[in-house]
């Protein structure tokens, strides 16, 4: 393999470069310390309570207590707030990537007035931190009578994803080549066909580490969250994590079973797409 | 779709009508609405929002003991999180950058934390900072170290220390990436002129690598700076503002203040400090930003 045949070498130089040998075994210990938790964690997952008090911290479980995952699984109602999460990120995460992706189309091609003003809204957007102003937010959903509904959190999820995907997208959109759409134009097809028909197909890769990406954040998001789902049938998987913690904290074994399946789903979405992961981010922000 | 006889910028606004409709309703409209609940006196229940004046802004910063330790908490907090993860990121991505055996590996190590709840995070460290049976004082034991023992999370001392310690863990793969993104923009030919020009280590760092990599750096820094000011998750899930307000920070104080002491005209009050806080820091860097995008179309 070519990364091998010139590994320790620096740019330009076919030595091997002992530099670079002693960093790599400081970077080996380091993601060590970084993957420690991880190890810990589904270590005492698997140990019975007795064993997490009586053992050492990194010991490997003698007595594989898969049967924390099921009590957790019950005690934590992980049965409800896995389908609560799964049918609002279902929803939210195409929808709003389908809504951005048609405004940042129209941004970037359609030649109309304002829309210079709202390219630097949307920018604008970008920054604004929705845990600042939570009530508020709270206030706009209740007057709607949303509270404890699915539309009720979608919606504000829809609105402070927006103007970042827009963002991301806009800069894709306006790197397509003009020819693409021209032709299509000059035949008389309207903006609609060309977005559908031409724009979405060819953005299929950015789409995807879109979905990807807001698919992870969406289904973590707690603050949105723990403000507009008050009533524990409508939790999602952090929500319920947080109220197993504060209510079986010293069920050690049981409460790290609960931490293990909360964070399962989106570790496994992002070791099976991780490049998509590295694309969407870069294009994201590195892109301007 | 249907070929519709629309004139073109009508089809351009109906594109952006849905995307528009909801972003106004419930993201603009809310940012507005915090402004005017910050001018009135309000419980959250009663029909009736009476206009107090600057009531709220003079009882949050006068006579509200929490509001200038939560302040001090934010900015401090900031600070540091955009000075230390940051740091450690640029040293990761620099010699991730390098050919090293199994850097993808290794690269995977340093993102996993990102890519997990906060509120998962606050759960998991806090487990390890447990003072009985946690991770901390379980090696400290096994390394005789008995009497660094503390209550890391019980002791106002520690706390907020603690708490930054699983946001810097979390947070390091994140800029990370961006930086190794900002890193393939490097050209190598230039490194390898530079070197064969007799340049040592630091002089291409310096002069090629450096200079390349400064719209990452501001891009790295404006985020990390809003990813700092907006921490709540972390802290609401590991002490929640505790111990004696200790890890108090102003997102977390004005939820307090609205949803749990129903208090939220004073709440939106300390929203509105913290917006414009936000603001200062941002708008300087949309200009920057937005200039070389304008001269390049």
């Amino acid at each position: 393999m070519n990364l091998f045949s010139q590994a320790f070498r620096p740019v330009g130089s076919n030595r091997v470069d002992p530099v670079l040998c002693l960093l790599w075994f400081g970077l080996i210990g380091l993601a060590l310390v970084w993957i420690a938790p991880f190890v810990f964690i589904v270590f005492t997952s698997l140990k019975s309570s007795s064993s997490v008090m009586g053992s050492n911290a990194f010991a490997p479980p003698s007595d594989l207590a898969f049967v924390n995952y099921a009590r957790a699984w019950t005690r934590g109602s992980f049965s409800t707030t896995v389908v609560n999460g799964t049918i609002i990120t279902l929803i939210k995460v195409p929808l709003g990537v389908f809504l951005s992706a048609m405004a940042a189309y129209a941004m970037a091609r359609v030649p109309m007035r304002g829309g210079k003003l709202l390219y630097l809204l949307c920018v604008f957007g970008t920054m604004i931190p929705f845990q600042v102003m939570l009530a508020p937010i709270f206030m706009q959903v209740n007057a709607f009578g949303l509270i404890n509904s699915y539309p009720g959190i979608i919606l504000p999820y829809l609105a402070f994803g927006v103007p970042c995907q827009v963002f991301i997208l806009y800069g894709f959109f306006s790197s397509v080549p003009k020819e693409l759409s021209e032709a299509a134009r000059v035949d008389g097809a309207s903006h609609f066909t060309i977005f559908w028909r031409i724009f979405l197909p060819v953005s299929l890769p950015a789409l995807s580490a879109l979905v990807i990406l807001d698919f992870v954040a969406t289904w973590n998001e707690f603050a949105m969250a723990l403000v507009i789902l008050q009533d524990p049938r409508k939790w999602t998987l952090p929500l319920g994590l947080m109220a197993f913690q504060s209510q079986f904290h010293s069920d050690y074994g049981q409460l790290n079973a609960a931490i293990v399946m909360t964070v399962l789903p989106a570790t496994l979405v992002y070791l099976i797409f991780q490049r998509y992961f590295v694309a969407g981010l870069t294009t994201g922000a590195i892109k301007e | 779709m249907a070929r519709l006889s629309l004139r073109p910028d009508k089809q351009g606004y109906l594109l952006l009508a849905p995307a528009v409709f909801v972003y106004f309703l419930f993201a603009f409209y809310p940012m507005l609405d915090t402004v005017r609940m910050s001018f009135s006196s309000w419980n959250g229940l009663s029909a009736h929002r009476s206009f107090a004046g600057l009531d709220n802004y003079r009882a949050v910063l006068t006579a509200d003991p929490v509001f200038w330790g939560a302040l001090r908490n934010t900015i401090g907090w900031t600070v540091l999180a955009v000075l230390l993860p940051n740091l450690i990121s640029f040293g990761l991505a620099l010699a991730l950058n390098q050919r090293l055996p199994g850097r993808s590996w290794l690269r995977v190590a340093f993102y996993l934390p990102v890519i997990i709840a906060p509120i998962a995070v606050a759960t998991i460290w806090k487990w390890m900072y447990d003072p009985f049976f946690g991770l901390f004082n379980n090696l400290l034991t096994a390394w005789h170290l008995q009497s660094w023992i503390v209550d890391w999370l019980g002791d106002r001392h520690y706390a907020l220390g603690a708490v930054f310690a699983a946001h810097v863990w979390q947070s390091v793969g994140f800029s990370m990436v961006l930086f190794l993104a900002g890193l393939q923009s490097v050209s190598t030919t230039l490194i390898e002129a530079a070197r064969i020009d007799g340049a040592g280590r630091w002089a291409v760092f310096r002069h090629v690598t450096l200079p390349a990599l400064r719209p990452t750096l501001a891009v790295v820094l404006v985020l990390s700076v809003v990813n700092s000011l907006k921490a709540f998750d972390i802290i609401y899930g590991m002490t929640g503002g505790g111990p004696a307000q200790s890890t108090q920070m102003l997102a977390m104080w004005a939820y307090t203040q609205a949803m749990q002491l129903g208090d939220f005209g004073k709440g939106a009050a300390v929203s509105v400090i913290l917006l414009l806080i936000t603001l200062v820091i941002v708008v300087p860097y949309l200009r920057w930003s937005l200039r070389p995008a304008r001269s390049g179309k």
